[in-house]
């Protein structure tokens, strides 16, 4: 008999204008100690899936117009409050996306972790400790017994997510919901927290429900996929039989959804657009009653590059490596030390008035395209302000025309210029920033994480996009990424960044082919294959 | 990708068109049911007010006299020109021109036919009077009819807390936007400049001001405003605060935007809903201070209506008790209108309430 059966599940939000509906019709099954990953873009369902395992939505404004959830040959969708609480974090545990905000940050490790032994087991204070120190070895912390007092602000993300972990296996469950489980966290540390879940799965024999949208994870985490796309199951088969032969279109999509793409080659002889030599950002540590100077964060520690015309220069690293304040620094966004060259002539220590003329042609295209456009102005008066800004454009009707055609170059209806951001899709949402920035004809543009916020069938539109914008412009990028498989699509030439200094640089290819040092070895094996390597500083 | 080419239906407020977050901040204003209709009220209350001097006023609206019309509410007209002696302004109450007039036309009086500063001199008992036909709430201990006191005072004292608010409001939110845009030195100097402002005593400030100056309104309006707009500061300073870090807000200076213009049109709508949301509060502590200044007798010169004045000449003649009754009433309403819908205001800019009708995806 199967652990986990769920059947025909449907799951509603009400709303003041009708109703949502989240999920049509879902129906899973996970056998005892079984991988099962259910697979599918944002908004497809498949984390409400979960939430309802738990009868963790919010209720009653979420209901559920069908199906059935059974647990064990239990009928979990509308249990008592006492048997759900009794279940969660009992036998079925479920670990989130985010470890930053999934631990109570008032709460020390020991707490968080015995807090739910005291409450499921009944141990008493000295025994939940020695467990707790025994959970925390099996999932590979470090120095327990010192970090037991530890808070989660000093922890780091992959830490925390192990603290996670062993927080959802307090108690043994039969079943883990991870959601998302290696999302937030860097390639080199998503391998390991992966292989972590893996090992402990065949120690203790539970079934693991794994959601995510990354298909790499699926490949070498899961027995059986499930995929999902707005609300319903569309596939399911055998890990293996699904990727060697998919039977849905949407499958094939996501599948070859890979992205893909020819980066310019590598051309010594065009032109010189940016360049920069021995570029240092520090930020100061202030401490006591007189804000002294102590000492300083070397965000971007003396680093050395030029981009040329119609070229892409990857910069890779993980997070905190330095490499958005790179890309910020060089737009004199941030205070910085060194020559900064926009066509020969150094821009470093200009004032904004003065600077205002060049920055027409330097761009940037940020991460998060929520964050990125004001969510009170239109599509059309985010893409005009630059016009405006630069004296481009005499009339409202030409500047109109000009914001028209820009929309339609980066693959948007010009009808849709008037709605706001929140009418767009995340995809739709990240054309308009490159709109944005496109529509003043610069001539050098960092794209600071452009394709991280989105999905991957998305992703490998927008890459298509900047590709093409560059063919046609003859633009130089500085694409910032910690996704190594879209570097290798956009980028010529790349560098590799850790705590601010460059470990390796070179072309794309023989970066990718022959890394030399073992930290890009590391980056590469993790992004690549999903294995995770030691390195040594 | 798919895009709707149909636009949204247009909805329109007094003309404004209403993007689909206001339509929904609306309805959720609406919902607040005591504050929706705390806010109509409140407006026709405070419509009536403003025209007082055709309400409650000792000159008639419309006179007719020997074929033709005056009207003494807008124009000044001496008396000679009912027949009268003097060369001043007709005394209208006077039961000798009254009968002048009578005698050859006619006149209509606005429905309360006193002026806030109108001696009532045929009382049949001394002042201050209780309730009778004429003087529906009363006179007060100068003879002065209390319903026109009241109606002058309401306006005065809502005049007086909309313009303070409005100004404190403005200087305390580009007080805020300058400080968190900035941050940094700017930030730390203004900070301190403020606490020190504020522990500035402003009672003993106004009682100087009295000694040396006839203080009128404006006087008084100038010097709470002086003290009064640091309330915002912190609010909109947090917002700019953490606005300025934004990847629009970077977006825009990568851009060229220059920080007026990025404040104006980036950060301050972000603002303005807390800003928004603490209005209705700022205006009922402004009206507030004026009341409390009058009723200590350091307040708008002597004789002006005000409803602390009123309240004073209660706790002075307690045995007419229609002084007292009819300030507080008059205040507990106005107060108590005001922060319904200030509650209102608070619920439709709650981002809770207003996606929580929203399903959210997972």
């Amino acid at each position: 008999m199967s652990l986990l059966q769920i059947e025909n599940l449907g799951v509603r939000f009400h709303a003041e204008d009708g109703g949502i509906d989240a999920v049509h019709s879902a129906s899973l099954e996970i056998g005892k100690g079984e991988t099962v990953a259910l697979v599918g873009e944002s908004g497809s369902g498949k984390s409400v899936t979960a939430l309802s395992v738990l009868q963790l939505l919010p209720y009653p404004r979420a209901s559920h117009p069908r199906g059935s959830v059974r647990f064990g040959g239990e009928e979990l969708l509308g249990a008592k409050a006492d048997r759900m609480r009794a279940l969660r974090g009992g036998r079925i545990s479920m670990i989130f996306q985010e470890p930053m905000t999934s631990l109570n940050p008032l709460h020390s490790i020991e707490k968080q972790i015995s807090e739910t032994l005291i409450l499921h087991r009944g141990l008493d204070k000295a025994q939940a400790r020695t467990r707790t120190v025994e959970l925390l070895r099996q999932v590979g912390l470090p120095n327990v017994e010192e970090r037991l007092d530890a808070w989660p602000h000093q922890l780091s993300g992959g830490q925390r997510q192990r603290v996670m972990i062993a927080m959802a296996l307090a108690n043994e469950p039969d079943l883990l919901i991870a959601d998302e489980p290696t999302t937030a966290l860097d390639v080199t540390v998503q391998a390991q927290i992966l292989q972590l879940l893996k090992d402990l799965q065949q120690q203790l024999g539970m079934a693991i429900l794994l959601i995510t949208h990354d298909l790499g994870i699926v490949r070498h985490m899961a027995d059986r996929v499930y995929v999902m796309k707005d609300g319903n199951i569309v596939e399911h088969n055998a890990v293996r039989a699904l990727f060697s032969d998919p039977q849905h279109d949407y499958t094939k999509l996501l599948i070859n959804a890979e992205p893909s793409g020819n980066p310019p080659a590598i051309d010594q002889r065009a032109p010189l657009v940016i360049e920069t030599r021995d570029l240092k950002v520090h930020f100061p540590i202030l401490r006591g009653l007189l804000r002294r100077t102590v000492g300083h964060v070397k965000a971007v520690d003396g680093i050395s590059l030029e981009v040329r015309a119609g070229q892409t220069l990857g910069v890779v690293g993980e997070s905190g490596s330095g490499k958005s304040t790179l890309g910020q620094a060089l737009l004199r966004l941030l205070p910085s030390d060194g020559p900064i060259k926009f066509e020969e002539r150094d821009v470093q220590g200009w004032k904004e008035r003065d600077l205002r003329p060049l920055r027409r042609q330097i761009q940037i295209v940020f991460q998060d395209p929520f964050s990125s456009l004001s969510p009170r102005m239109s599509a059309f008066q985010i893409i005009e302000e630059g016009l405006r800004v630069h004296g481009i454009g005499a009339t409202h009707a030409e500047r109109r025309q000009r914001v028209a055609d820009s929309l339609h170059e980066v693959g948007l209806d010009a009808s849709s210029m008037d709605r706001f951001p929140h009418e767009f899709s995340g995809g739709q949402r990240q054309r308009i920033a490159i709109a944005r920035a496109m529509i003043l004809e610069p001539r050098f543009v960092v794209l600071d994480e452009p394709t991280s916020a989105l999905d991957k069938t998305v992703q490998a539109q927008i890459i298509e996009l900047l590709l093409s914008l560059q063919r046609k412009h003859e633009l130089a990028y500085l694409f910032i990424s910690h996704d190594l498989k879209v570097v290798r699509a956009m980028a010529s030439e790349v560098i590799v960044m850790k705590d601010g200094l460059v470990v390796e640089r070179g072309p794309t290819e023989r970066l990718f082919d022959a890394p030399q040092k073992d930290y890009t070895r590391a980056l590469l094996s993790a992004a690549l294959e999903g294995k995770a390597l030691d390195w040594e500083e | 990708m798919s895009a709707v080419t149909t636009p949204p239906p247009e909805h329109r407020l007094l003309g404004f068109s209403l993007s689909r977050l206001n339509q929904r901040r609306l309805a959720n204003f609406r919902r607040n049911r005591r504050g929706y209709w705390s806010t109509w009220i409140f407006s026709v209350l405070f419509l009536c007010s403003l025209p007082a001097e055709f309400i409650a006023n000792d000159r008639p609206l419309l006179v007719h006299y020997e074929g033709q019309f005056y009207s003494p509410v807008l124009f000044t007209y001496p008396e000679t020109t009912f027949g009268g002696d003097f060369e001043t302004e007709a005394e209208y109450r006077d039961p000798f021109v009254r009968e002048l007039i009578e005698d050859k036309g006619w006149i209509v009086w606005p429905p309360i036919p006193y002026r806030y500063d109108t001696v009532n001199y045929d009382l049949k008992q001394p002042a201050p009077s209780p309730p009778d036909a004429s003087n529906w709430l009363g006179t007060d201990d100068q003879a002065r009819d209390v319903t026109a006191r009241l109606l002058y005072g309401y306006r005065i004292s809502l005049l007086f807390g909309l313009l303070l608010t409005a100004f404190s409001t403005a200087i305390g939110m580009a007080a805020g936007a300058v400080q968190g845009y900035f941050g940094g030195w700017t930030d730390l100097l203004f900070q301190r400049f403020i606490e020190i402002w504020q522990g500035l005593p402003i009672l003993y400030l106004l009682i100087i001001l009295a000694s040396v100056v006839e203080p009128n309104f404006w006087w008084f309006l100038g010097l709470l405003l002086m003290f009064r707009w640091m309330g915002l500061v912190g609010v909109v300073r947090a917002e700019f605060l953490r606005a300025r870090n934004l990847d629009f807000v970077k977006a825009a200076r990568a851009l060229g935007q220059s920080d007026a213009r990025i404040m104006w049109r980036h950060v301050l709508p972000n603002a303005m809903v807390s800003a928004l949301t603490f209005m209705p509060f700022v205006l009922t502590g402004s009206v507030g201070v004026l009341t409390s200044l009058d009723f200590l007798g350091f307040g708008l010169p002597p004789g002006s209506p005000s409803l602390g004045e009123l309240l004073n000449q209660g706790k002075r003649n307690l045995q007419a008790p229609w002084l007292g009754f009819s300030a507080f009433f008059t205040l507990a309403v106005m107060l108590s209108l005001l922060v319904f819908i200030g509650e209102a205001v608070r619920d439709a800019f709650d981002p809770r309430k207003t996606f929580a009708s929203s399903g959210d995806e997972a």
